[in-house]
């Protein structure tokens, strides 16, 4: 049975990683809520593929066990600042992936 | 003898021990807590640094050559730390001066500092580097196929250095070093890695650079690695197996989990420190609680890198700015507002632009239905009311406000079928509605390039108070 990240992740976050990439941070409160996650990397990587519009290898999923978090990171749609941007910081990104069942 | 000079001797006459390295603050200009910089003072610092920029902040600060916190906030908070210094008779080293370290932000920096120097009676060697690269210089490196893309930028060209209206490299650890060995007290610099602000002196006294540049990535955000995270001043104690870190307010705690966290934010690679001379290993890195308010960090590894690179970052004007901005509660309205802004697009066009091709363009956000981003769906039900920001871009700020001030008179009178709103379909929060930003860019340098000597081309400059 699924679960939403967003009961049961500690912090989901969004932010630039430089002009060009976005990347998502999701936190868990310990260590078996954080391996659920890693073991489904596979399939965060596809939902937020088709969530973000991005192919699969343009998603990078890294699992980063000091902190109990796995972070994702995609190419922004446009670059930080270009006409037409909608979030220079790309804080407020993170929404789609709330309710990604895992 | 020069602040730094007394360090060096310190540690050769009495031996290694600690180094004590305060963290003023991440954003230099946005305000430092004076209660935990006091405090941090009282700790016998050996140091104090502070990081003034950023690239998250947008393409504008730098292509406009102008600084992201007010002059009036970055001379306190400068006054604050230049003071500390002195009086103790420390080192003080400031990275990225004026937010994005380009020649116009040093120089609004160095004034600062020179004011600050007059009014207190302040006594002291400054050193600076500008970080500014010559268009030459790259267009030369582009010739030669020594400049790649970051990420997902395209391939650098002739036109776009040409077309930049500033272009700065982020200088590091050694840059740092060679301004300290000018016998600086003060060291400012252009565009800089924030590590090169904390690491450089660590790095003359032997410290190893793993831990040391680990410890700089930390510090140079002041107590956000902290929980609750926050702009108060920190302490780092470094010996050459690791550090120590304590926010210097007694609200904040450096945990374990608080201080690792701290890796992820704002990188894609949360293991790896980049920098022009090699990079950063935290695969191993440690985490220890010393007490409930302190964490020892060890374990980073240094691996110098073949050749160095230099991160450029440039920017080039896209235009001129100008918005409207208005609100709609119609119901009507928002059910058909996606073709109803088309069709004033239309209107204005035909207007502004009679038989000539549009020289400008017009966006715009609709915000509680797409202003953040593109959805992949329309708000089902829409909402009650929705916030429209129409932005302009065109050639010069006339023809910018010329373009808003047409689409708010045709999109406050836009007929429709099934209006029943006659009288207009928008709100104002005050008028005039439009307002002119000005000049607007876009970064179009985000790329390595390779340097085979970096003292030759970011010279140290100096000056004496």
């Amino acid at each position: 049975m699924g679960t939403q990240l967003q009961n049961i992740a500690t912090v989901i976050r969004s932010k630039n990683a430089g002009p060009c990439l976005v990347t998502f941070d999701l936190m868990f409160k310990n260590t078996e809520d954080f391996t659920r996650a890693k073991n489904a990397a596979t399939h965060i990587r596809r939902e937020v593929a088709r969530l973000y519009r991005k192919s699969e290898n343009e998603v990078r999923v890294i699992d980063y066990a000091p902190s109990n978090a796995v972070k994702i990171t995609i190419p922004r749609d446009i670059v930080s600042g270009d006409p037409g941007d909608k979030d220079v910081y790309g804080a407020q990104q993170h929404s789609l992936l709330l309710e990604i069942e895992i | 003898m020069s602040a730094i000079g007394r360090l060096l001797e310190d540690f050769e006459k009495n031996g290694r021990r600690p180094l004590r390295v305060l963290g003023a603050s991440g954003q230099l200009g946005y305000g430092i807590p004076t209660p935990a910089l006091e405090e941090g003072l009282t700790r016998k610092p050996d140091m104090i640094g502070c990081d003034m920029g950023s690239i998250d902040i947008g393409p504008n600060y730098l292509g406009a050559g102008k600084m992201a916190p007010t002059r009036v906030g970055a001379k306190r908070d400068m006054r604050k730390v230049l003071r500390a210094a002195r009086k103790l008779d420390i080192p003080l080293m400031i990275g990225s001066a004026g937010s994005a370290g380009a020649k116009p932000h040093l120089d609004q920096t160095l004034e600062i500092i020179r004011e600050i120097a007059a009014e207190d009676g302040l006594h002291f060697k400054l050193a600076y580097i500008p970080s500014d690269v010559p268009k030459d210089v790259l267009v030369h490196e582009i010739r030669a196929g020594r400049v790649t893309p970051m990420d997902t930028m395209p391939d650098l060209t002739e036109e776009e250095v040409e077309a930049s209206s500033q272009i700065v490299g982020q200088i590091g650890l050694e840059a740092f070093r060679r301004a300290l060995e000018t016998g600086a007290d003060v060291v400012v610099t252009g565009r800089a890695c924030d590590t090169g602000i904390f690491a450089s002196i660590p790095a003359m006294l032997g410290f190893p650079l793993g831990i040391a540049t680990h410890m700089a990535k930390i510090v140079e955000c002041a107590s956000l690695c902290c929980t609750p995270g926050g702009r108060d001043t920190i302490l780092a104690e470094l010996d050459d197996e690791g550090f120590v870190l304590e926010s210097m307010s007694s609200k904040r705690a450096a945990t374990p989990a608080s201080v690792a966290a701290h890796s992820l934010y704002e990188q894609a690679d949360p293991y790896d420190i980049r920098e022009p001379a090699g990079r950063c290993d935290l695969r191993n890195a440690r985490y220890e609680a010393v007490d409930a308010r302190r964490t020892r960090v060890t374990g980073a590894v240094w691996h110098p890198a073949e050749k160095t690179t230099l991160k450029l970052e440039g920017a080039r004007l896209v235009g001129h700015r100008a918005l409207l901005l208005c609100a709609t509660a119609d119901p009507r309205f928002i059910a058909k507002h996606v073709a109803l802004l088309e069709e004033v697009k239309g209107v204005v066009r035909d207007l502004v632009c009679e038989d000539t091709a549009p020289d400008y363009d017009l966006f715009f956000r609709v915000y509680g239905v797409d202003g953040v981003r593109a959805w992949p769906a329309l708000p089902d039900p829409m909402p009650r009311e929705v916030f429209i920001m129409g932005e302009c871009l065109a050639p010069t700020a006339d023809r910018a406000e010329e373009v808003v001030r047409t689409t708010k008179q045709y999109l406050l009178h836009h007929g429709f079928e099934g209006r029943l709103s006659t009288a207009g379909n928008l709100a104002f929060p005050f008028t005039p509605p439009e307002v002119v930003t000005g000049a607007a860019y876009r970064f179009n340098v985000f790329h390595l390039m390779e340097v085979d000597d970096m003292a030759a081309m970011f010279p140290v400059l100096t000056e004496t108070f």
